[in-house]
Order: structure tokens, then C-alpha cells, then sequence
């Protein structure tokens, strides 16, 4: 009798244990194929910087820029082969001040606006590249590129680079 | 040959000394809800955020805001913006489902008995179903001019009673009376614990022309990364895209701490049943030494004899995790709690019977097994003399 009870006892405490609910896992990847040509092997010449860029530069003009990879503290875009970049005469916070993402500028956001520009690496149909940045080009937050492509003005004053080269000056 | 007790025999000694059997049952029933609190408190939490994320709902905010919407501010253009410049939109009817939001945290009065407490209040359109599909209407209507839909949990939130957020009753928040027409749920997500109302109206409350966010749903499979990619080119609206899942997956991180923190609480609690088992074992043994001694003086050998006693912790903490498992559920699984970000409710769920469970008879296996060890060293013929 006990030790039937006991069982019973064991068997509702294995049955409590037992009920789970379904899970469900999205997974998603949008990685394409890329053309190797993008990733320049020498730095294109005449490079302005974005600040310079953004007084002069107009709609549809080659341009090259170099900057840094930067703006906010997430400058990629997730799944796309585009970030922003910011003129290399706009400082952001020394590795002794401490803080975790000095790519975001949070010091000196006011020296940005005017200092900011959108990469969007495109393929031979002018669409963005559907990798991201960072496994595309190998490139991280505040390194140091230079892109080659058509320049993109709104009405706002915005500036974006349809690039199809880059480059990332070594050990920037 | 090895020759076990019998396992009548371990059931038998709890029942010799019901006194002493129901007051350790007891204890270790109370240690054992105590882990189930904690740990249904951090799988409540786990829960609300985890649903609370749509793979398909991207948020559109302020990029000064970090992750804290109600800090947020955009132009009230920003939704036609988006809605014009974005291929990736669901569309239905000729209806963009763009949700255009203002969210805030306001002190909320509900009425004298209740008083006043922090509520979240969320101004939203008639596109706000559309984009947050969990959301559903369970009594009343969607709020007209004047009016609010209370969520859930608001009143969990408000610290205020549930009838004091019933239908036709009034609340009060900034400086207007708003009527209640309804009720919602939605599925356990963060907007249980809120308060929706009109857009319009709630600008005028707070004399606000500008919004919070606006919430976009994306056509199926499709990727936030558009959005991105516009309020990256748009550099002058100075805003972000984020998914909604990634959002709540970064609020998981920023109550890290807070989950961590729980954890430690259930080891604790662990801990210190563990000792209380100790405790109790100890005291149950001690006064059996001479029958310890007489089981192997008629031959049972030590592990025999060592297992009985280990049988009579681990059924009495069985007993113990059922009956707080029991206690649990009935009593504490859904039970809301008020929190910074709203509210959510204890989750009992099978990870937390498991750990709950698990933890119980932990205590007895390792409660039991230092005193019975204790006992069996003693040597045979002293033991007999033992009073």
C-alpha cells in the first residue's frame, strides 16, 4: 500500500515535469553571393573627407570619401552592406576615458550632423549588397575607409555614397 | 549478497513520528515555494519580454532615446516618411500597417479608494491592432474620443483594485478625465500592463504635436533592414530602426542583472534549505542510533541501511515538492507583479516545476546523507548502548 502510494507520489512529480510548451526558432539569412572587386587592394586617389564632401559634393558626382565608421552606436546595418561614416576631424572618446562605444561619437553628436555619411556598397544593378558590412568588408566600428561610388543628395543636405569600391587603410 | 531494507520499512518510520515528519514536510514545502517564487518571477519576466517582440514588427524611434522609447521624440512626419519610402510595409485594403504612437509613463489616478500610481499610457490609432496583432479586445470597445482600453495588468501596474479599472469607471492623467470603454490582453506581451487611448486626444492632454515611435509591420519574411537602412540615409530625422524582437531582446540584456540577481536568490534559498534539511536530518537520525545499530546487528550491511535513510529524505522531499508545486500553481502562477517596465505575471511553467522540483529533492538526498554517514560510523556495540 505504501509503496504504492510512494510510486504514485514519484510518478505525479515526474508528470508535473514533464509538461512543456512547443518553442519556436526563427533563423533567417539573407546572404548573397558578392562581388570581389568592391574590396579595393589600394586606396583610391583624391580622397576628401565627409565634411568637406558635404558642403560641395552634388547629386549623381564620383566621388571619393574617407572617414570613419561611426555615428551612432550602431552604425551597420544589420543583413545589408551599408553604414555611416564621419570625417576623421570629428574626435570621439580616447580608449582611457572609458567608454564602451566611442564609435557613437556621444561627446561631440553636435559636430556629427554636419560630418556624416551613409555607405551603401551596390552591386553592377545599383541595388545595396544583401551581406553585411562587416563580413563583407571586414571592417569594424572606427576604422578608417575610403569609398569610391556616386554621390546621393536629398533636399536636407543628407550625403550617401552608392559605393562599388572600398577601401580600409590598414591598421586604422 | 547485498540485502536492501525494506522500502515499506523507510515509509513506515516516517509515519512513527507524525510530528516530526509534518513539521519537516512543512519546511521543506515553505523552501521549496520560495524557489518557485524566485524562479516564476524571473520566468514571468523571460516571458513578457519574449513575447512581447513581433519578427515582424519593426520600431521606429528617436536614435537619442537608446533604448528607452518613452524618452523618445519624432515629427508626427515621420510615419507618412516611412510609410512613402518604405517598399517593405505590409499593405491590406490599401491600409499601411504603420503605427504611430505616443508612450509615456504618467501618474494615474483611479478613483478615491485607489489613489494614484505610475501608470503607462500609450496614444494609439485605429492602425495599432493591425501592427500589434496580439492585442485583443476581451469586454468592452475600442476607445472613442474621451475614452481609454485598460490593459490587463494595468491595474497591477497602478497598484490599484481590478474594479477600480472596470468599464464606465473614470481615470485621471494628465489634467483630463478619460472614461474606461474596454478591456485588452495581449498574449502576456509588455502592453498588458497599459493604457491605450486615442492619439489625438492624448496629444492635446500633453500638449504634444510630436510622437514616441511609430511601429511598422513588415510584409512576411520580410527584414528590418530597409528601415535601417533609411534612417541611416535620412541622417537629418535623426532616428533608428530596430525589430521589435531585437528591442526586447536588448531589454533582456539591460535586466540581466536583475535575472542574475534572482538566480542567486533561488541558490540561497537552496542553500539555506539544504542546512534546515541538515538540520531536521540530524535530529531524526540522532534519536535512531541504537536502531541504526540493531539493523546491522541482524545483518544489514551499511549502504542498506545508508539508502533507507536517503529513501525517507527523498519521499519526504518529494511529498514536500508536490505539495509546493501544488501551492504554486494554484496559488502563485499568474499572480501579476508590479515592475519597472509595467507588469507581468509569475510564470509557473514546466521549467519552473522542474527546477522547483528538482531543488526539493536535492534537499533530500543531500540533507539525508551527512547524518545517515554520521550514524553508520558509530561503532555496532556502542550504538546498542546508546540511550
Amino acid at each position: 500500500m505504501y509503496q504504492k502510494m510512494t510510486v504514485a507520489a514519484l510518478g505525479l512529480l515526474t508528470m508535473f515535469a514533464g509538461c512543456s510548451e512547443p518553442s519556436t526558432t526563427v533563423s533567417h539569412d539573407d546572404s548573397s553571393a558578392v562581388a570581389p572587386h568592391v574590396v579595393a587592394t589600394s586606396e583610391p586617389s583624391g580622397a576628401v573627407p565627409v565634411g568637406q564632401a558635404r558642403e560641395s559634393v552634388e547629386d549623381g558626382e564620383e566621388v571619393v570619401l574617407v572617414g570613419v565608421v561611426g555615428g551612432s552606436s550602431q552604425p551597420f546595418v544589420d543583413g545589408l552592406a551599408a553604414f555611416t561614416i564621419v570625417d576623421p576631424k570629428v574626435p570621439y572618446c580616447a580608449p582611457e576615458e572609458g567608454c564602451a562605444t566611442p564609435w557613437d561619437y556621444c561627446c561631440e553628436q553636435d559636430q556629427v550632423k554636419d560630418n556624416i555619411a551613409t555607405v551603401k556598397v551596390v552591386d553592377e544593378s545599383g541595388n545595396p549588397v544583401a551581406t553585411d558590412a562587416r563580413e563583407l568588408l571586414e571592417v569594424e566600428e572606427l576604422s578608417t575607409v575610403v569609398v569610391k561610388g556616386a554621390a546621393e543628395r536629398d533636399e536636407q543636405g543628407n550625403l550617401a555614397v552608392l559605393a562599388n569600391q572600398v577601401f580600409i587603410r590598414p591598421g586604422e | 549478497m547485498f540485502r536492501l531494507l525494506p522500502w515499506e520499512y523507510g515509509v513506515r518510520n516516517l509515519l512513527r513520528r507524525p510530528v516530526r515528519t509534518i513539521l519537516t514536510l512543512l519546511a521543506l514545502a515553505v523552501v521549496i515555494v520560495l524557489v518557485f517564487v524566485v524562479v516564476g518571477f524571473v520566468r514571468g519576466l523571460e516571458r513578457s519580454l519574449a513575447v512581447s517582440g513581433d519578427s515582424d514588427v519593426v520600431l521606429v524611434y528617436s536614435l537619442s532615446a537608446a533604448e528607452n522609447i518613452e524618452n523618445s521624440a519624432i515629427a508626427a512626419r515621420t510615419p507618412g516618411l516611412l510609410a512613402a519610402n518604405l517598399k517593405g510595409i505590409q499593405e491590406r485594403f490599401g491600409v499601411k500597417h504603420v503605427s504611430p504612437e505616443l508612450y509615456l509613463g504618467t501618474r494615474v489616478e483611479a478613483g478615491e479608494a485607489s489613489g494614484a500610481g505610475l501608470g503607462l499610457v500609450r496614444g494609439v490609432g485605429l492602425t495599432a491592432p493591425l501592427v500589434r496583432r496580439s492585442v485583443r479586445v476581451i469586454d468592452g470597445d475600442w476607445p472613442d474620443s474621451g475614452e481609454v482600453l485598460v490593459g490587463k495588468l494595468a491595474a497591477a501596474k497602478l497598484g490599484a483594485e481590478a474594479s477600480a479599472l472596470a468599464i464606465g469607471n473614470e481615470l485621471e492623467f494628465e489634467g483630463r478625465t478619460w472614461r474606461i470603454s474596454g478591456h485588452f490582453t495581449a498574449g502576456g506581451a509588455s502592453y498588458e500592463s497599459e493604457i491605450w487611448c486615442p492619439l489625438a486626444d492624448f496629444q492635446q492632454a500633453t500638449k504634444r504635436q510630436d510622437l514616441s515611435l511609430v511601429a511598422l509591420r513588415l510584409t512576411p519574411g520580410g527584414s528590418p533592414a530597409e528601415a535601417q537602412l533609411f534612417c541611416k540615409t535620412r541622417t537629418d530625422l535623426e532616428l533608428q530602426a530596430v525589430g521589435e524582437t531585437a528591442y526586447y531582446a536588448s531589454l533582456q540584456q539591460h535586466y540581466k542583472p536583475v535575472r542574475m540577481l534572482a538566480w542567486l536568490v533561488v541558490a540561497l534559498v537552496a542553500g539555506a534549505g539544504v542546512f534546515a534539511g541538515l538540520n531536521m536530518m540530524y535530529g531524526a537520525v540522532a534519536g535512531r542510533t541504537r536502531e541504526i545499530a540493531t539493523l546491522q546487528a541482524l545483518g544489514f550491511r551499511r549502504r542498506a541501511v545508508l539508502l533507507s535513510i536517503v529513501q525517507e529524505g527523498v519521499l519526504l522531499a518529494a511529498t514536500g515538492s508536490l505539495f509546493a508545486g501544488a501551492v504554486a500553481l494554484w496559488l502563485l502562477n499568474g499572480l501579476a507583479i508590479r515592475f519597472t517596465m509595467g507588469a507581468f505575471t509569475l510564470r509557473i511553467d514546466s521549467t519552473a516545476i522542474l527546477i522547483g522540483c528538482g531543488v526539493g529533492l536535492l534537499l533530500g538526498v543531500v540533507g539525508s546523507l551527512p547524518p545517515a554517514i554520521k550514524a553508520l560510523r558509530a561503532p555496532v556495540a556502542e550504538s546498542l548502548k546508546a540511550i
